[in-house]
This record gives structure tokens, sequence and C-alpha cells, in this order.
């Protein structure tokens, strides 16, 4: 339990949390409990070294805490870093556990902390054509028109970020209401969803739901597209690996996701090679069941397929980097518009309504043992 | 800096929770000028011989140089072009100059078939004692030998030598200058102490994970999440953190896919791909706090040539969400706060490192700012564009803090010029080797290293 993890997870600002540990750990070792607690020191000061005045800031077990103390020539500060049950050999359990806590808010990594900058805001979209009038959006929101690059006719965004779709399922499962043009299979696919989201969803509240999920339905179409045609089995993969990464990694909406998704499906709609990629992520990801992997396998995959050869030299790079090129100027940019943004949603997704027909024909078709393109 | 003023909070923090914990904001951003254009290139064309940039940097360092020699032998020394030399005259010549290395590896020497050689290992340094330095001017060359150290020197250094041609040719050197420190700029530094945290080297996407915990806690002091509220209020005096170069380790670099079987490597990617995301995360961490330039080094996936170009920011979609980030380029100067800023990812000073017998990262430091160039050894052994218009490389006005990142450990020094110029010399040290990254306190130009620990299996 760190600091930091404790600070996160309770809602308190750092200073609280910090605070917190070092009561517990009297209160304990007043009560004598038995139960041994080790606890590690964060120490800062001042130290001589190399003929440098050099300040410096070291997490230090409780049995080197005076000897290190002592080094210091000035004490600026010492508070507790964690405690924890066992002793540890290294401080690697508590870089994992900072990263993991972090990893799964880093919407709002700044958010308990004891500084606050003023200028650390989301940049200001330049002015977008296809965007007619802006949308109030929160302040965290991020480009969420790259919904119109959904659309096939924009650039595809930046390379895709490493969440993983099935984070953004979660969000979209717990806010599947909002969204107007749900259409039955989203809601079919959500309620699939929903047991193993739910408890994704409810650790990462956003403020951008309808975007979300906008952005949710998207990634949600594709990949019900391609769970719907597949047999059950396969249905059931798709579902456990994205509740065993949204679990443990539970993403909230990084804005960064929604122009990646969107990246995908722009990509997907754009190249007309979707069934053999998708069987092959598919195929992919039920192997690895890497989530930091998949998008970029996919990524890959796509770029392979998108040679009319079936060269498997293809480089990943000088497609991503072309179609990287053209998107940062939307990515960055725009703010959410709801109205516009749900009916380019729409058209997208009578695009993916489209695209899921194919696939099903092609998966029949591949189920048969025909290695060929067809439709 | 930061300790004294923590210290009478220092152990505020182990106490029962307090009611209400105060957040600081952050010292806002007052003057910031990105002053780097000049090493941004737009469209870039190769297709220009690399003895344009030669003669542009004599072009318009000659002037300068002509000046400086005018001070220190005397108003009435003959300046003479090569060509105008007469045997036995003493005058003053201005030109390029080259060392002649016979251990620097030639791309010429590999290929020929005749040596039939194997490539030369890469060498710590290049340099040896049969070296032999030769100045070149627009038209001609000659050979230079005399009181001049020729161990020292490295091609490309525009330099003003003063002595006699011999007989057989030769120039024997009496003396020689640089161009010396360029004009000073009015310094406009603020009044308060505010900080700016220079790193480098944080090799993200390297095999070992010691550095890990380290990057973190470097994370946590500037957001502000670490340490009591003395420091915490010092730390939001930190107004810029400025990340020079090298943010992925050497592993990453591997390029063993090449070589490897298609169906080995189908499944693979590229290590970068994993630190690019973990660089991703830790920008968004630090950019939600405080303001940060980044600068690609020797081992970013950026261009390879100097100037190096901004990292694209699509590669960090999570970060770049903020205006905080700024993407800059390598060399990087900039106006703070009112205090200039000029330095490099370390790969100029590395690479004069090897061919010359300076052996102290400081030592060049301070040489290449007297020689009046960043980098003078580029495009010879350094990776350079071919300019043919001007070379951005030459130092035209005096900044306050001069750094080099990625050294081998932190020195810092303050150099006190003639014409009144004060400037702050940085080595900032690579992170993931030393930990240590630096303090620099604009109001009074000092700097503190600070290092960060974690505990091992050996701790100390």
């Amino acid at each position: 339990v760190t600091y930091k993890w404790l600070s996160y997870t309770l809602g308190v600002h750092v200073n609280q949390a910090k605070q917190m540990l070092y009561d517990y750990v009297e209160r304990k070792r007043k009560e004598n409990s038995g139960a041994q607690l080790h606890v590690t020191y964060l120490v800062a000061g001042n130290l001589l070294q190399n003929g440098y005045v050099c300040h410096k800031v070291a997490v230090v077990r409780e049995d080197k805490l005076e000897a290190m103390k002592s080094k210091l020539s000035t004490l600026a500060s010492v508070h507790v870093y964690s405690i924890q049950k066992a002793l540890l050999k290294d401080s690697s359990p508590l870089y994992n556990t900072d990263y993991d806590i972090v990893k799964s808010n880093l919407q709002h990594c700044s958010k308990f902390s004891a500084i606050h900058c003023a200028a650390a805001v989301l940049r200001t979209p330049p002015d977008a054509p296809r965007t007619p009038a802006p949308a109030p959006s929160t302040q965290r929101q991020r480009d969420p028109d790259a919904a119109g690059v959904v659309n096939g006719h924009g650039p595809p965004a930046a390379k895709p970020p490493p969440q993983q779709p099935r984070g953004i399922m979660g969000m979209f499962a717990a806010k599947a209401a909002a969204k107007s043009q749900d259409t039955p299979k989203e809601t079919k696919a959500e309620a699939k969803e929903a047991p193993g989201m739910s408890a994704a969803s409810s650790k990462a509240p956003t403020k951008n739901s309808i975007m979300n999920n906008f952005f949710g339905k998207a990634a949600m179409n594709k990949l019900k597209a391609n769970s719907v045609p597949e047999q059950p089995k396969e249905e059931k993969e798709v579902v456990k690996p994205s509740v065993a990464v949204a679990e443990p990694e539970s993403y909230p909406n990084t804005v960064a996701e929604k122009p990646g998704k969107k990246a995908e499906s722009a990509r997907i709609q754009q190249k007309d090679k979707k069934s053999k990629m998708k069987r092959a992520d598919r195929s992919d990801d039920e192997e690895e069941r890497d989530p930091e992997n998949v998008k970029k396998k996919r990524k890959r995959i796509k770029q392979l397929q998108s040679d009319s050869s079936d060269e498997e030299d293809v480089p990943p790079s000088p497609t991503p980097e072309e179609e990287r090129a053209p998107s940062p100027p939307p990515v960055p940019a725009l703010k959410t518009e709801l109205e516009p943004a749900s009916t380019e949603g729409s058209s997208g997704e009578r695009k993916r309504k489209r695209k899921r027909v194919l696939k099903s024909k092609m998966f029949i078709d591949e189920e048969e043992g025909c290695m060929g393109k067809t439709g | 800096m930061f300790s004294e003023q923590a210290a009478p909070t220092a152990q505020g923090l182990l106490a029962p929770p307090s009611a209400k914990a105060p957040t600081f904001p952050r010292v806002p951003v007052s003057g910031y000028l990105d002053c780097s254009q000049p090493f941004q290139l737009g469209e870039r064309s190769f297709s220009w011989q690399y003895a344009h940039i030669y003669a542009v940097r004599l072009a318009g360092m000659r002037p300068g140089l002509e000046r400086c020699a005018r001070r220190r032998w005397g108003n009435d020394i003959a300046l003479r072009k090569l060509s105008e030399l007469q045997a036995g005259e003493k005058c003053c010549v201005v030109g390029t100059l080259f060392k002649a290395m016979q251990l620097q590896p030639s791309i010429l020497q590999e290929i020929s078939e005749e040596h039939n050689l194997v490539p030369q290992p890469p060498l710590p340094k290049y340099i040896q004692p049969s070296d032999k330095l030769i100045l070149e001017d627009e038209l001609q060359r000659i050979k230079l030998e005399g009181a001049i150290d020729v161990q020292r020197l490295v091609t490309g250094t525009i330099l003003a030598v003063y002595g006699s041609e011999q007989d057989d040719g030769r120039f024997l050197v009496e003396d020689h200058c640089f161009a010396d420190l360029p004009p000073p700029l009015p310094w406009n530094g603020p009044s308060s102490n505010r900080f700016v945290l220079l790193a480098s080297g944080l090799g993200l996407g390297s095999v070992s994970g010691e550095a890990l915990l380290s990057t973190q806690l470097l994370v946590d002091v500037v957001t502000g999440q670490l340490g009591a509220e003395g420091e915490q209020s010092c730390a939001a005096h930190i107004t810029r953190v400025i990340l020079a170069g090298n943010l992925l380790s050497q592993n990453t670099q591997s390029r063993d896919t090449i070589n490897k079987a298609k169906y080995l490597t189908k499944k693979t990617q590229a290590a970068s791909v994993e630190a690019v995301k973990m660089l991703d995360e830790i920008l968004l961490q630090l950019c939600t706090s405080v303001p940060v330039d980044v600068m690609p080094g020797e081992f970013d996936p950026t261009n390879y040539t100097l100037p190096q170009q901004p990292l694209h920011r699509c590669m960090l979609p999570l970060a770049s969400a903020y205006a905080t980030l700024r993407l800059v380029t390598n060399p990087y100067q900039a106006n703070l706060d009112g205090v200039r800023f000029l330095g490099t990812s370390g790969q100029n000073i590395s690479d004069i490192f090897k061919y010359s017998s300076m052996d102290d990262y400081l030592e060049i430091l301070e040489w290449t700012l007297l020689a009046g160039h960043i980098s003078p050894t580029a495009p010879d052994t350094l990776g350079c564009y071919p300019f043919y218009k001007s070379d951005p490389f030459i130092l035209t006005e005096c900044p306050h803090v001069y750094f080099c990142g990625n050294a081998p450990h932190f020195q810092s020094k303050l150099l006190q010029g003639k014409e009144g110029q004060r400037v702050l010399l940085v080595t900032v040290p690579d992170f993931s080797a030393t930990q240590t990254a630096c303090l620099v306190n604009l109001h009074d130009l000092t700097c503190q290293p600070i290092t960060f620990s974690g505990f091992g299996a050996d701790s100390e």
C-alpha cells in the first residue's frame, strides 16, 4: 500500500494519505497486535556528493531511515511512503503498485497532487471544417470530433494508443442508455459485456459520457460485427479477454482512445479488407491475450493486408506515418459536438452494419476452410 | 535550494491526518518564447553539397574573428587570405581547421576492395599523435605547426592564427584565437526563485528496470505528490521541465528483426513502440502539472542528422492533448522568464569528445562556447543537414544557460565573460545511469543536482 495508491483509491489529497498511513502505523504499533508491519519512508534532503551539494530523494526501508537521515546535512522532508506486511527485497512492488494505479487513473493523475497547474488545459481545437457548431464540452474532452473521421472521409487518426477497445466497451456499457442512436445490436452487445464491464466501468467515471458512448459504440460495432457471426466459443473468448483486460487495466475513456479507435474503424472502412484481418485479429487476440499488443497487431496486420500483395515485409511504419501526417490537424483539434457527432455516428454505424454482413459471409467461408478473400 | 526552504515542515507529515491539506498553485509561466526557429527545417532538400556549410560558416564567423584578432594582436596586424601569403611575413589568417586523423573512420576505406579492410570497430577516442592540422579558407589550404595544440582541436573550427609562412610551405603558428564569447543578451531574469528542471537520458524501454522507480520519483516530486509540504511548495516553483534527449534507451535501437527470417519476426514489434507508450504515460503525468519541453536525442524516433526535428505528436497521443507539452528540436533555444536557454542532447559534445583530447564534458561545453559554434564537427563526423544559406549552429548571442544532455555526470560552472556575459554551463547527466537531474534556479543562475533512489537488494 503506497501513499499514492491510497490517495487514488480513497480520493484524498496525497498529503492526507501520507498522514493516514502514518497514523495507521502508529496505532497498530501501539496496539502491539503482533502483525508485523514493514514501513518504507521517503527521505529528502541535501547531501554533499562529488563536491556538489546535491538534493537527494530516496525511498528507504525503516531500518535504514535513521542512517539516511544522518547522512543528509539538511532534511527537507520525510514521510511514510508505503506499508506492507512482508519485508520488501527491492522497490519493484512499490513501483508496480504505483504504476498500476496511475495507469488506471491517467486522466486525472494530478487531481490529488499538492500542486495545481493552471496552464495544464487541453488544447483547443483549431476550426474543423466538418463540424458546424461547437457544442459545449467538458474541459477534459479532446477531439471527440474525430467522429467525423470515422465516416471514412477523414484520414485516420493518430497511431492507436495502447488502450484496449474493451476498456472503452466498459465505459460504454456503463453509459449504455444515454446515446440516442442505439441500435439493437449494440444493446445486445452491451448486455453481453455488461457483467464483465461493470467492475471496470465503476472504477473510472468519466465526464465525456456521450462521446464515450459514441466511441464505445463504434468500437462495439466493430467487435460485435466480429463476434456475432463467430461461434459462441469465440464470442466468449472475446468477452473473456476483454473482461480480463478491463479489470486490471480499466482505463477510463481517455480521449486519446477515441481517435485511436476511430482510426481503427476508419482504417477498416477505408481499406475494405475486413474479414481476413478481423479473423486474423481475433485469432491473434485469443492467442496472445496481450492487451497491449492487440492494437498493434491489428494495425500491423491491417497494413499487411492493405498491400494487395501478400508480402509480409511491408514495414508498418510507412503506412502509419502517412496516416499520421494528415491526422494530427484534425486529431488534436476538435471539441465535441453532440448533434453532428450523433448523426455521423449513426452513419458510421450504418456502414458498420454493412461491414458486419460482409464479415459474416467471410467467416462462413473461412470456416469452410477456404482461405481466399470473398465478397 | 529546496532543502532550506523545506526544512521547517520536514516532519510535518508524520502525524495523524489533518483536516485539510494545502495545495499549491504552480508558479505561472510568465515569459516563454521559443527561439529555436533556425533549427526547424521546413522543406528539406538534400541536393546540396556539404561544402556549402563550411563556406557559409567561414563567411559568417570571419568578421567576428577578425575583430577578435585585432583586439588580441593589435590593430595594425595584417589580415591575409591564404592566397595572399608571402613567405616570412607575420600575418593573421582566418580559416577552417581540418584535422587529418589516421584513425578516423572513413567510408571510403571501408569499401575499398584493395585494402580488404574489416570495418573499424568504434573506439572511444580516435586521436593519435600523428594527427595533423590543416587550415583551409575559401580557396587554399596550408599545413599548420607550431604553438597550436593538435590533439585538442577538432575539424570544422573556425579560428584565426597568427604567424608566418615558412619556406617549405607550412605555416608556423605563434598564437591562435577563437571567436570568443558572443555578445551578451540583456538580463531580464525573474525576481524570485524560479526553477527549471533539466533531465536527460530517461532511457525508457531498456531491459533493466532500476531506473523506473527513480523516474517515477522524479515525476512525483515535480508534480508535487512526493515530499512534505515544504518540499511541495518548493516544487510548485518549478516552472518548466526540459527533457534533453534520449528518452528511449539504446536497447530500443536493435535492428535484429531485419536480419531474421520473416516468419520469426511477424508477431514481434519494435521495442521502441512499448517504450514510447511508457514515455507517453510519464509525459501525461508531467503535463497535467507542469509545462514540459521534449527534445529528441540520439536514440529517439526522429531524424538522425542535426538539427533533429521535434518528435511527432502522434507518437504521444495522451500527452499531446495538453497544451503544456512542447515538442522541440535538438538543439533547442528558448527564452524562459527572460533567461535564454540553449542546449543540445549531447551528440555534439560526445562527438568532440571522440575526436579531441579533451576529456571533460564541461570543458568541451565551455570550449564550444568560446569557439562560437555549437557543433564544429558537423558535418564531418556528425550527421548534419546540408545548409547552404546560413549555418544555424553559429552562436550569435550569448545564452544565459548553456546545457548539454546525456553527459556521464553532472557538472556545472558559471562563466563570466569580458563583456559582462554570465553563462551557466550545465552538463546534464544521463538519468538512466545516474538517477540525477538538474534544477536550475533562474533567479541567481545556480544549479543543483537532484538524485533519486529506491532501495535494491544491495542497499548500502
